[in-house]
């Protein structure tokens, strides 16, 4: 057998057997991989919505969706969005829980961020951010407080505190709910989901 | 103006070498003199653009399409290996003394992170192909821009009282910690 | 082939021919993700089972393949068992492979990997090759955990991910970005060359 024969048989050979060796390794793993991305946009969606079990998609565009949630008896909990833009380093994907009055933000939670290690990532921090963002008031746009407060009861309903240092990293979470605020009323305005009863204005 | 951002962003705020560490092999080896740093920075630019185009090409045309990404890593590096051989080949054709100059480090191109990193990260950011081809090309250039910085200043340590442990690689990174941080102030540039 | 001792075969990955601090290969991922423990690690393991792995295939079959299509097979392989790794991960451990982001598929061109099938793999039994990826994982599951437990200590002032270090340490943030990697690497390469320097004289 002429040496490029036997180059091109090994080659093959190798090849097949690997692709092979693969395809089957993707087909264990797919299931579970596939699994592990839904729950971890249900486990954001309980987290932002207290008190919810069960949740539907309501509406999904290229980096927003819009989800309701249910509690055990199916009464709707609340509304969870999710939305992507830009941060300060990368893009931020995060998912903020809204009541079913549409008046008032229950939580937010961060999904994805690329930002500084230690500086910009804190937003993902309970302590230094995220409590912050607890029962805001959305009827309106939200603002940043800076410099920032000492405690939760000292900000506005509708301010959200700054991290020291993360000024940008903050301001850009702020935009990115706002923006889908925006988004999100004029969808309800426009029919194109079913709210119960809503009169957004 | 999404694609300057990306551009610009690939050459200095997200520099390969300096933010995403990949081509640290070529960058301490290569980066000696500023001749051959600049010759290694055109080869692996030119090796980067052309990886972008066809790793978009076999993602998009072939493995999503048919659900095979899982083939990706697989296929990607077998592009990559067989392009610089291409590119080794062409470069000795046209010019013998640049083949020589870059002597062992043409075929390590292919172990070059920079280069697989590229694919994988264009992949992962789900750019477009015109997005891809810039982000291709503008990596290459942060990869040569940084490796002509590090060269330049090396020329001039080479003159200097370095001690004897850091000689060489200990401080070449030490440099390229400090480049880093002066980089590092290219964030936000964009915002 | 080698003729050393099954001992001295494995700990010549450990500090003499230490794959990052010695060889100085491998480098991007040590870079990468040493900015914790847990990454660092699991970084390591990840690595070790391809090495592990791709070494076993290759000191088996190195008969079978004609040398001028070595490279490409032994690429072939690698890919398919950093496949393989990734996909565990992706399945097993989401968040850390979220955190590690592209480089477990980066691990393919790793190159202690390549350069050990290469200088050790293809020419020794499969038997010897176990031993030898064994010593390199080690010394560079070593070098990793140096780095992040240096990086991650005084960068975050914790150790995956437990507070060691009280409320009186401010954190050096430096030391999980980019420019901390490096200057790290770098003074510990110093470090090493000195003992190395040391012992050599004595």
């Amino acid at each position: 057998m002429s040496l490029s024969s036997r180059m091109i048989i090994v080659l093959t050979t190798v090849g097949l057997i690997s692709g092979g060796f693969l395809a089957g390794v993707a087909q264990l793993t797919k299931e579970r991989i596939s699994l592990n991305i839904q729950k971890e946009i249900e486990e954001a969606i309980v987290e932002v919505i207290p008190g919810t079990t069960q949740n539907k998609k309501l509406y999904q565009e290229e980096d927003f969706t819009i989800y309701s949630g249910q509690d055990e008896s199916g009464s709707t909990t609340g509304y969870a969005v999710q939305a992507t833009g830009i941060g300060f380093q990368d893009k931020i994907t995060l998912m903020f829980g809204i009541d079913d009055s549409l008046k008032r933000i229950t939580r937010i939670t961060i999904i994805d961020q690329k930002e500084t290690p230690g500086l910009g990532a804190k937003i993902t921090d309970w302590n230094a951010f995220l409590q912050f963002w607890e029962d805001r008031d959305a009827s309106g746009q939200l603002t940043l407080r800076k410099p920032p407060a000492g405690s939760l009861e000292d900000l506005l309903p509708s301010e959200i505190n700054t991290i020291t240092g993360a000024t940008i990293s903050s301001q850009k979470v702020l935009e990115i709910v706002n923006l889908s605020l925006e988004k999100l009323k004029k969808i309800i305005s426009e029919g194109k989901i079913a709210v119960e009863g809503h009169d957004v204005n | 103006m999404e694609l300057v951002a990306i551009f610009i962003s690939a050459v200095l705020v997200q520099n390969f070498v300096l933010f995403y560490f990949l081509g640290i092999c070529p960058f301490l080896g290569v980066s000696k003199k500023i001749d051959s740093a600049f010759s290694m920075g055109l080869a692996v630019t030119f090796v980067m653009s052309i990886t972008a185009v066809v790793s978009w090409l076999i993602n998009n045309l072939i493995l999503i399409p048919y659900s095979l990404e899982y083939l990706q890593i697989v296929s990607f590096i077998l592009v990559i290996a067989s392009l610089v051989q291409l590119v080794e080949m062409f470069i000795r054709k046209i010019s013998p003394p640049l083949y020589q100059a870059l002597g062992i480090y043409l075929p390590l191109i292919t172990t070059n992170c920079a280069i697989m990193g590229l694919a994988l990260i264009a992949s992962l950011n789900e750019y477009g192909f015109v997005e891809t081809v810039i982000f291709g090309f503008g990596s290459g250039l942060g990869f040569t821009l940084a490796i002509i910085l590090m060269a330049g200043i090396r020329e001039q340590l080479d003159l200097a009282d370095v001690p004897e442990p850091l000689k060489g690689a200990g401080i070449a990174l030490i440099v390229a910690g400090i480049m880093a941080l002066a980089f590092n102030g290219f964030i936000g540039m964009l915002t | 082939m080698s003729t050393k001792s099954i001992g001295a075969e494995y700990l010549k990955g450990l500090w003499d021919e230490n794959p990052v601090f010695r060889q100085l290969l491998g480098m991007c991922p040590t870079l990468a993700v040493t900015g914790t423990v847990i990454t660092g690690l699991a970084m390591g393991l990840a690595t070790t089972f391809v090495l592990i792995f791709s070494s076993l295939v290759v000191s088996s079959i190195k008969k079978l393949i004609p040398a001028q299509v070595r490279i490409a097979s032994y690429i072939v392989v690698i890919a398919s068992f950093v496949t393989i790794a990734d996909q565990f991960l992706k399945a097993y451990f989401y968040p850390i492979s979220k955190a590690m982001g592209p480089y477990v598929p980066l691990i393919v061109v790793n190159c202690i990997i390549l350069g050990r099938q290469e200088a050790f793999a293809s020419k020794n039994s499969a038997g010897r090759s176990l031993i030898d990826a064994l010593g390199m994982s080690s010394g560079f599951i070593l070098a990793l955990l140096v780095l992040s437990t240096i990086r991650e200590i005084l960068g975050a002032g914790t150790f995956l991910g437990y507070q060691i270090m009280g409320a009186w340490f401010k954190p050096w943030t430096i030391m999980i970005l980019p420019a901390g990697a490096f200057l790290t690497l770098g003074v510990l390469l110093g470090i090493a060359l000195a003992i190395e320097r040391k012992t050599m004289r004595n």
